[in-house]
């Protein structure tokens, strides 16, 4: 019995079978990305009991009684979650296959900088408080785990601030103007 | 070109596909949900070079659940090569399973068909193969150099006279720079559904060109084009990895034709080393001469690469050496070595991302001993003509990329000398390089269907293009947008399905310009033949939606051609950039942070600013993992990959790249195409490497000349001599 | 995968009843799926024992702490007591993967972790490791990843754990249960082997032993720590080289001392001959450097991993300044 996005899926598999096919070969739940299957990329990350997981070193055996959330499960009668909203704004990606991992990882990770939990970022971890604002670096080090081959992660850190703190202030792209190129014509 | 809407073309809208993408719906190749599949799982040869002598397929027959086992033994007859050692195109077949003939390690042996992924899986751990090795067998680059050969009379580019060139420079310097196999590893592992009913083919397949991929496999079987029907809707990723038909997707349709039932294959990410492609490793020599004032006098770059036993490819590496720079005397070879290593072929700016980084090293190192400033002695050597194509440039502004890129990045703060930015353990440096990277366009159809419902009309655009992360699906409804004045929640992009009009599909940076003319000119054909059915002028503005109602027709289709032209021919059409970096080198652990990247570049009309960005951004980040740490490396003895994981082969994670400020120049260049638009996705990774290596010997003194530059490297590294410690 | 049975347990009796010889124990999974998925391991059965109520750290009376074996790494490292009894090692566990593995992966299974030799996982290439008697692929092959202390012809792995490094330099015990219901407690240097002619077998545990608890000594290392780990790429990597530091000074002098580094060898380094050396002196650059030499003069490294002599002697030095600074 496993319990995803709030369902109950009675399932009978062969012992091998990781939680990452059982959501993808047999609950049509492709959502969640088959990047490498030996725990390297991140794109199968769903979120186990409140935790980021990686789907593909779990056996889906052991998932007896837990709660799954996968990427299809964010969403709340078709209104994205805040994170899924930010990345569209922000182009937090580009081909999509990390995208749910991606997206899995960042909304645990908001309950993990709440709950104070430390990296090893962190600059002292004898003294770290609850409701941690985390810095650009650290973003960028708690989200090392889902890996972007198309190289959108300043669009992902820029997605996660803004839910985070709704700061989204990062260096982005302008067009030079009229006065710009004239002056840089020659040397 | 005045934008009308709000969604029109240069609009920075959100992804058209995003919603799709964020909550899991978008649907990638191993993900449609087909009735009564099974699973297939390639085998992969353990030599390097030899035959199969026998093969024990007892085992794995007697699990449960296993289908079939396709050896060369019971393979179906497929095309082979007609000529020794052919050159790769991305349509070209792709025979597998033949003979009993091994010609590297990691080449597929066999193919295993069962019920369920588990099964298929260990069976194929089971099947057994016995080999007679070839101690001949060659996969250690950089020896045997004598078995190098001059591919095609293309290899080489002469003009002037070199040896006179550097009798006449003042200060010379001659380097030689390698660079590692590379492989694209997108995120999507290569996969397929494939069925084969009543002789008719149907492959749900992660490919980048989709038309070619008909035609790989009609020819591979030799099957007519029209009974093949090949669908890509989403692509997880491509890098040039995906451009032709690998091995997989021929065992999936062959296994299918076999069993009566789709098949799935989805390569391992260990098979995405050994069988789908690669950048191979390249040896690159470059000599320049410089007169004091700065002047290039002469210009020599000697390449060697290698290609596989079996198929030929040259990765262009002397490309941006050829037309970069106003020296009237160069010499450029390329030189291939056949080797028992997989088949190299495209990845990400195939010639330019390698071949820049042993082109603009060597210009820091020139400008360096000049005592020059790196930005100046590019700019002292800028040309407007195309000297290797005797063409001029369409446009280059490559000199207004290095200013105003040097101006948002600080350039003026960096320090001259050496391993002078000191700031406790940290050695911090600045970098500067050039980038050019071809702008092609290619023949394209499109076609656009009208339904007017309502008062509202919506248009639905088909063609067999691909959107690999590049941003088609919203550049095409933004296209649309424009010049049928609709929003584009009004537009319907359908891309992806070989049922489609035909276009070069995504590779090469052709991609944006041959797309979006093309399906510009099925909206421009639309309007007017609307427009003369009712006698209207073509310059009168009238609603698309008022035009249908003149016409009486509440539905309408239109079919569009993009070409390039004769101006198009007669010119010599890049997009140009310059790329700055700045990075922090630990001074004892050789562990170094890229602090932050600026890019300013010219690449014609910026179609939607938001996903050009993410282009550029990528392709940054692509070329920072060039230098940072992606290399992999074949076993001396053995010859196989021994880097086999993503946790041996290390792209760039989060935490690797730090802020990049991108400025887009103002530029439509209108000799390129109607639209003005010119490829982006390549030239982000064009000369990236040499801006951070560049970075490097400013911080450290270092000049790193081999990549990657891992924290061992810099560790072992002597400063460069006369660099004060 | 080969097929096996799965065996779920909610007892430790049940677990240590299902074992059998070809069995094993699984816990986070992260390393045995991943190995199983790559055919390197091959148990006819898995006893699931992630469920055993072995997930709380405990303060002792003594002043000592224990762990939980099934506690995941995550929960341990961001432990308050760990974070501030044993900073040292909740910044090498914070230092290691991922946190989707950190969250996922145990204590005790983290002890188990096997190397990462790409010989090792090519099942196609010879590995004492592996395949006893098959010959070591790497030592006349490609060995940049690989030991400069403490190797033998038959296997010139490293061990892969940042987690162990910490647990060498605190000076750890290991706490196991044994398949006829004793337990007993092994101390961590002797927990890991050298490979010597054995390099299949990474530690002295006995077949069916399960780990149940690791003892953490009296905290007194606290004050001054430090993890230094190089590696490729930011995050995301094993180490090429890792040190673990930490002492304390009283009197201007180093009174308490533990320190150990990673990638280097078969098992977590420990750097007695260092440590016994800064012992009673004073915290400087200086001394910082000649326990570096110290620590490394004994290396031999092979063709390809040369640079871990200087970077080592760089890290060592580097942790203890770190950790001299932090304390402040």
């Amino acid at each position: 019995m496993l319990k995803v996005n709030n369902s109950k899926q009675s399932l009978t598999l062969d012992s091998r079978t990781s939680l990452l096919d059982a959501l993808r070969e047999y609950l049509s739940l492709t959502g969640t990305k088959k990047g490498c299957d030996h725990g390297q990329c991140g794109a199968c990350t769903v979120i186990m009991d409140g935790k980021r997981q990686l789907s593909c070193l779990t056996l889906a055996a052991t998932c007896e009684g837990a709660e799954v959330t996968t990427v299809e499960g964010l969403a709340t009668k078709g209104k994205m979650h805040p994170m899924q909203a930010a990345f569209v704004k922000h182009d937090g990606f580009q081909c999509g296959y990390c995208t749910p991992g991606q997206i899995c990882s960042s909304v645990a990770l908001l309950d993990e900088a709440k709950n104070g939990e430390a990296s090893y970022l962190t600059e002292d971890v004898r003294k770290i408080s609850k409701k941690l604002k985390l810095s650009e670096e650290e973003i960028r080090e708690r989200l090392s785990g889902n890996i972007c081959r198309c190289g959108a992660y300043n669009n992902i850190v820029q997605a996660f601030k803004e839910v985070h703190s709704g700061d989204d202030e990062m260096p982005t792209w302008e067009f030079a103007t009229e006065a710009q190129m004239k002056s840089a014509k020659t040397n | 070109m005045q934008t009308k809407n709000a969604t029109g073309v240069g609009t920075a809208i959100n992804r058209v596909e995003g919603y799709l993408k964020v909550t899991g719906q978008a649907t990638y190749a191993s993900e449609f949900q087909i009735e009564n599949k099974v699973y297939g799982q390639g085998i992969n040869s353990t030599i390097a070079k030899g035959e199969i002598t026998s093969i024990d397929t007892s085992e794995a027959e007697k699990l449960k659940g296993v289908l079939k086992i396709i050896t060369y033994k019971n393979a179906e007859k497929l095309k082979g090569f007609d000529e020794e050692r052919p050159v790769v195109e991305t349509d070209s077949i792709a025979p597998v399973l033949q003979s009993n003939k091994v010609h590297y390690y990691g080449e597929y042996v066999g193919f295993v068909v069962a019920e369920t992924f588990e099964q298929a899986q260990y069976a194929a751990s089971l099947v057994k193969f016995t080999y007679k090795a070839d101690p001949t067998a060659h996969f250690n680059f950089g020896t045997k150099k004598s078995k190098a050969y001059k591919p095609s009379e293309e290899s080489d580019h002469k003009r002037g006279d070199v040896k006179k060139g550097f009798s006449e420079a003042d200060e010379t310097i001659e380097a030689t720079y390698n660079t590692p196999i590379e492989h694209q590893h997108p995120m999507e592992l290569h996969a397929t559904i494939a069925s084969w009913k009543d002789g008719k083919v149907l492959a749900y397949a992660s490919q980048q060109i989709v038309e070619d991929a008909v035609i790989a496999i009609s020819g591979t079987f030799l099957i007519p084009k029209k009974d093949i029907r090949v669908v890509a809707n989403y692509v997880g990723g491509g890098f040039g990895s995906k451009l032709n038909v690998e091995r997989h997707l021929i065992m999936a349709v062959m296994a299918s034709k076999i069993i009566g039932r789709p098949v799935q294959a989805t390569v391992t990410r260990t098979q995405m080393f050994t069988n789908t492609g690669m950048r191979q490793a390249n040896i690159q020599t470059v000599k320049l001469g410089a007169k004091k004032s700065g002047r290039l006098t002469a210009l020599t770059h000697e390449i060697l690469s290698h290609t596989s036993t079996t198929q030929e490819f040259q990765e262009p590496c002397g490309s941006m050496s050829k037309m970069m720079y106003k020296v009237a005397n160069v010499n450029i070879s390329e030189r291939l070595i056949p080797m028992n290593l997989q088949q190299p072929f495209s990845m990400r700016a195939p010639g330019e991302a390698t071949g820049s980084f042993a082109l603009e090293s060597a210009m820091d190192e020139l400008a360096y001993k000049l005592g020059m400033d790196p930005i100046e002695f590019r700019i002292k050597n800028d040309t407007q003509d195309d000297l290797h194509e005797e063409k001029p440039f369409s446009s280059r502004l490559l000199v207004e990329c290095l200013n105003i890129g040097a101006k948002k990045f600080g350039w003026d703060k960096r320090k001259e000398k050496p391993r002078s930015n000191k700031k406790g353990n940290w050695l911090i440096g600045y970098g500067v390089s050039a980038a050019a990277r071809a702008a092609p366009y290619k023949e394209t159809h499109a076609k656009l269907k009208l339904e007017l419902k309502d008062k509202t009309v919506t248009a639905t655009l088909q063609m067999d293009a691909t959107d690999i992360g590049t941003g088609s699906y919203t550049i095409l409804a933004q296209t649309v947008s424009e010049y049928l004045d609709i929003p584009v929640e009004q537009v319907v992009v359908q891309l992806g399905d070989s049922d489609f009009p035909v276009t070069p599909g995504s590779g090469g940076s052709w991609g944006a310009a041959s797309y979006c003319n093309g399906a510009q000119s099925a909206c421009e054909n639309a309007l007017k033949t609307l427009k003369k059915n009712r006698n209207i002028p073509d310059d009168e503005d009238v609603a698309i939606a008022e035009l249908l109602k003149k016409n009486q027709i509440t539905s309408y289709e239109s079919e569009g051609l993009a070409i390039p032209d004769s101006a198009f021919e007669k010119h010599s059409v890049f997009s140009f950039g310059a790329n700055f970096t700045e990075v922090w080198v630990d001074k004892d652990t050789g562990m170094y942070k890229i602090k932050r990247m600026v890019h300013a570049g010219s690449a014609g009309k910026i179609l939607n600013p938001k996903t050009a960005y993410g282009q550029v951004i990528g392709g940054l980040t692509m070329g920072a993992g060039m230098v940072i740490a992606e290399q992999t490396r074949v076993e001396p003895n053995f010859g196989n990959f021994i880097t086999r994981s993503f946790s041996d082969y290390h792209v760039p994670v989060n935490l690797d790249i730090g802020n990049i400020d991108v400025v887009f120049l103002p530029e439509e260049d209108k000799v390129a195409n109607k639209m003005g638009i010119k490829g982006i996705g390549e030239l982000g990774i064009t000369s990236v490497a040499a801006s951070i290596a560049n970075a490097i010997f400013n911080a450290t003194g270092k000049r790193m000349r081999d990549l990657p530059i891992t924290p061992e490297k810099l560790v072992m590294a002597d400063v460069e001599v006369g660099v004060e410690e | 995968m080969r097929p096996f049975t799965y065996t779920g347990t909610t007892s430790k009796d049940e677990a240590l009843n299902a074992f059998t010889k070809t069995s094993h124990y699984l816990s986070g999974g992260t390393n045995l799926l991943d190995l199983m998925k790559e055919h390197v391991e091959q148990p006819d059965q898995l006893i699931y024992v992630k469920n055993l109520r072995y997930n709380t750290i405990s303060a002792n009376k003594d002043g000592s702490f224990t762990l939980g074996a099934m506690l995941s790494n995550a929960a341990t490292a961001n432990h308050k007591d760990i974070r501030t009894h044993y900073p040292l090692l909740s910044m090498a566990m914070l230092s290691a993967a991922t946190a989707q593995i950190r969250n996922m992966a145990t204590n005790g299974g983290n002890l188990l972790q096997r190397t990462r030799c790409p010989y090792f996982f090519e099942t196609s290439m010879p590995c004492n490791k592996r395949e006893p008697g098959s010959g070591c692929g790497a030592l006349k092959g490609m060995n940049a990843q690989h030991a400069i202390f403490g190797y033998s012809d038959k296997c010139i792995a490293t061990h892969p754990s940042d987690m162990c490094v910490a647990l060498a330099a605190i000076g750890a015990k290991v706490e196991v249960q044994q398949p006829d219901g004793n337990s007993r407690t092994i101390d961590f240097t002797d927990f890991h082997r050298l490979p010597g002619d054995h390099p299949e077998k990474d530690t002295n545990l006995e077949p069916g032993e399960l780990i149940t608890h690791i003892h953490l000594p009296k905290p007194v290392l606290s004050n001054h720590y430090a993890y230094i780990k190089i590696r490729e790429r930011s995050s995301y990597a094993f180490a090429l080289v890792s040190v673990a530091a930490g002492f304390q000074i009283e009197n201007g002098k180093i009174s308490n001392i533990g320190l150990a580094m990673g990638g280097v060898a078969h098992k977590p380094w420990k750097l007695t001959e260092a440590e016994e050396f800064l012992l009673g002196k004073k915290p400087t650059e200086a001394n910082f450097k000649k326990a570096a030499d110290l620590a490394m003069k004994d290396a031999k490294p092979f063709e390809d991993n040369a640079y871990k002599v200087p970077m080592g002697k760089n890290a060592i030095v580097r942790a203890l300044m770190q950790a001299k600074e932090i304390g402040k």
